[in-house]
């Protein structure tokens, strides 16, 4: 599905990503954990579609499509989501609306008819139910004056609309309370099938007992230093990210 | 002084005060040199033939005032029982008329914006209202101005004790003549009145706008108000509000939508001279093309007026760099016992909302389109009179491409 190759990418002239290879196949969960600051949101955006980075080297296929050449809207209609670390407030837009006018710009541009407006409330009510967003945060302006842990929440609720075929959940766990993030496991858990793929960016092995990833990185310095299954994570947890690299260095 | 007095002693006053200069401070920004001739050749009215009804807020459910090209049309008009309306022309025309007091010239300003003078002394027709004590009117009061030359107007509304309704003044411009409307609005609102007023000003690409709104408010009288600036070539407002007696209360709300070198200047003045009263003042322009906005807000907390309670914000998105913002507060507090707050915003619009909604499937140029129809929404969105609202949303946004689609998503 996904097939990134030497990807290197800056920012203000400051080199970033410093060559990725990441493969993932439908059907999988990968999580990607590092250090802060080694470069697991900017890959994100950079798949997103984010402006403000330099694609200096590499490639990035999606369904055998170059991604990089799409803009973030043609990602978003061939199935690309990102659940931002940070999400934004954006006053004045309705939560709702924004997700059928994002489903409808994806049917106009597949050529498809408009969503029915009764049953789009009727789809959106029940994804709502799915994350326990409380109705009324459907309503309301994106994101505004919601909480950390509601902000996240409510990005796991568009992801449940809009079912991406490749979403990614940049620490989508941070911030969230025991039951929230049971919850907001159980949403993802909901979209995972053989025909989508998963990535989520964590820096807790918390989250994996909820949704078991196939594949574990470890990103550091722009690169993936280490991929292993799920008891790399345990490992992680257990003895940090030094002796990883400690192994690097040595290996230089 | 009887009014053929005033209005006399009104052109001896334009004579000496001429058209403001940008040499004035409050006038800086707004070069009216080119408007001399207009201001001062009084255009015989000639009536614009179409027909008034398929022009302006459609499906509003109010009494009608019109005035073509300056005149008042009663055979258009439908008016309200509990409310004298009279035109200022028929006033006039009789020997003992009240209107002295809507002539009246004070202060110093009229020394040197010869605007003012120019409307006692020009004006000749517009609304006198009064609104009876205790009378709450049913339906608001859709006071339509269609012109497409120079007109000068002159109202005065009054409001009794007690009094409420809502007002909705309209300037709408037919064609692209070129022309000056100098139009002035007078509101008085006695102890417990309530005023909604709406100022729409839609005139012609040539069209230019010199407005002015007094307002003097007594005891716990409240005053608000929804500024509109669509169209018109040039527009220099002054709202001019008096919080004269304790627990009256203003709001004052703008919004500028103007592109190509379309220039509108508001000046406010809110003079807090009594005691406990609050006034709120809110204003977004929205600058694309090489438009030019301007926006000075003063507020005057006079000695005695404590426990006075003042808020200011404007916020200025430029959605092109040529576009221009004049933006200052201006405040002048002579007590302690005072709670004034202000800030002023100039900015494009936001990348991280931008890729936000992109992220989504909006497409960019929706996406643009609706964050800054969201910036709109924060005046649009509390006019409470929702064909009003409705009727300025698409007026403003209908050059959008996807105005129509757009305006189900604002929250
Ligand atoms: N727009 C930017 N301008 C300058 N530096 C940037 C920018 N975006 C990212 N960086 C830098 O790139 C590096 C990687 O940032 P990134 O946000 O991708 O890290 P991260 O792995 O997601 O960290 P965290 O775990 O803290 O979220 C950091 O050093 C950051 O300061
Ligand atoms: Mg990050």
């Amino acid at each position: 599905m996904l097939v990134i190759k030497d990807l290197h990418a800056s920012v203000d002239g400051k080199e970033i990503l410093k060559g990725i290879n990441l493969t993932i196949h439908a059907g999988e969960v990968h999580a990607i954990m590092g250090p802060n600051g080694s470069g697991k949101s900017t890959l994100s955006n950079v798949i997103a579609g984010r402006d403000g980075y330099e694609i200096t080297s590499g490639s990035v296929i999606y369904k055998g499509k170059d991604l990089l050449a799409l803009s973030p809207e043609e990602r978003a209609w061939e199935g690309v989501f990102l659940a931002f670390q940070y999400p934004v407030e954006i006053p004045g837009v309705n939560n709702t609306y924004l997700l059928k006018a994002g489903l409808n710009a994806k049917r106009k541009h597949f050529g498809e008819e408009e969503l029915d407006a009764f049953d789009f409330m009727k789809m959106v009510k029940e994804k709502a139910k799915v994350v326990q967003l409380d109705p009324s945060f459907l309503s309301r302006s994106v994101n505004e004056g919601f909480s950390g842990g509601e902000k996240k929440r409510n990005e796991i609720f568009q992801m449940a609309v809009l079912e991406p075929s490749l979403a990614i959940l940049d620490e989508t766990d941070s911030g969230l309370d025991i039951d929230a993030l049971r919850i907001v496991a159980g949403g993802v858990n909901t979209l995972r099938s053989k025909d989508n793929a998963i990535v989520m960016v964590t820096h807790y092995q918390r989250l994996l007992n909820y949704i078991e990833p196939d594949f574990v990185h470890v990103l550091a310095g722009g690169k993936v230093l280490k991929t292993g299954d799920k008891s790399l994570a345990l490992e992680l947890e257990d003895r940090g990210y030094d002796w990883l690299l400690t192994e690097e260095a040595n290996a230089a | 002084m009887n009014v053929a007095t005033q209005r006399q002693h009104a052109k001896t006053l334009f004579a000496q005060a001429g058209l403001p200069t940008k040499r004035n401070e409050h006038w800086k920004y707004t070069d009216v040199s080119h408007l001399s001739d207009m201001a001062q050749t009084q255009s015989t009215a000639q009536t614009i033939q179409t027909p008034t009804t398929t022009l302006g807020i459609q499906n509003l459910d109010a009494y009608v005032l019109v005035f073509n090209n300056g005149a008042f049309v009663e055979a258009l008009s439908s008016l309200p029982q509990g409310v004298d309306i009279t035109s200022v022309a028929s006033l006039l025309a009789e020997e003992n008329h009240k209107l002295t007091d809507l002539f009246t010239l004070s202060g110093e300003e009229p020394l040197f914006n010869g605007f003012l003078a120019l409307n006692a002394a020009n004006a000749a027709d517009g609304a006198a209202i009064c609104i009876k004590a205790n009378t709450k009117l049913d339906k608001p009061l859709y006071i339509k101005h269609i012109s497409n030359q120079n007109i000068t107007l002159r109202h005065g509304i009054y409001f009794e004790a007690f009094a409420e309704a809502e007002i909705i003044e309209h300037y709408l411009g037919v064609d692209d003549n070129a022309g000056l409307s100098n139009v002035s609005t007078n509101f008085i609102l006695g102890t417990g009145a309530q005023c909604k007023h709406y100022r729409l000003q839609q005139e012609g690409s040539k069209q230019s706008h010199i407005g002015r709104v007094e307002v003097k408010q007594y005891q716990d009288s409240n005053y608000q108000m929804h500024a509109v600036e669509l169209g018109g070539a040039l527009t220099r407002a002054d709202i001019v509000v008096n919080l004269a007696e304790q627990g009256a209360s203003c709001s004052l709300n703008g919004l500028y939508v103007l592109a190509g070198r379309q220039h509108v200047d508001h000046h406010t003045r809110i003079d807090h001279t009594a005691p406990h009263c609050t006034s709120h003042e809110n204003y977004r322009t929205v600058l694309d093309g090489r438009s030019h906005g301007v926006f000075n807000g003063k507020v005057v907390v006079h000695e005695g007026a404590i426990k006075t309670d003042s808020a200011q914000s404007n916020g200025n998105l430029l959605l092109s760099k040529h576009a221009q913002i004049d933006t200052k507060p201006e405040l002048e507090i002579y007590n302690d016992d005072v709670k004034c707050a202000h800030g002023a915003t100039v900015g494009q619009l936001d990348d991280k909302q931008l890729f936000y909604l992109r992220s989504r499937g909006i497409s960019e140029e929706s996406a643009q389109e609706l964050l800054t129809f969201a910036f709109a929404d924060a005046v649009l969105a509390s006019m409470r009179n929702e064909v009003v609202r409705r009727y300025v949303e698409q007026a403003a946004f209908a050059k959008l491409p996807h105005g129509e689609e757009l305006e189900e998503l604002l929250a």
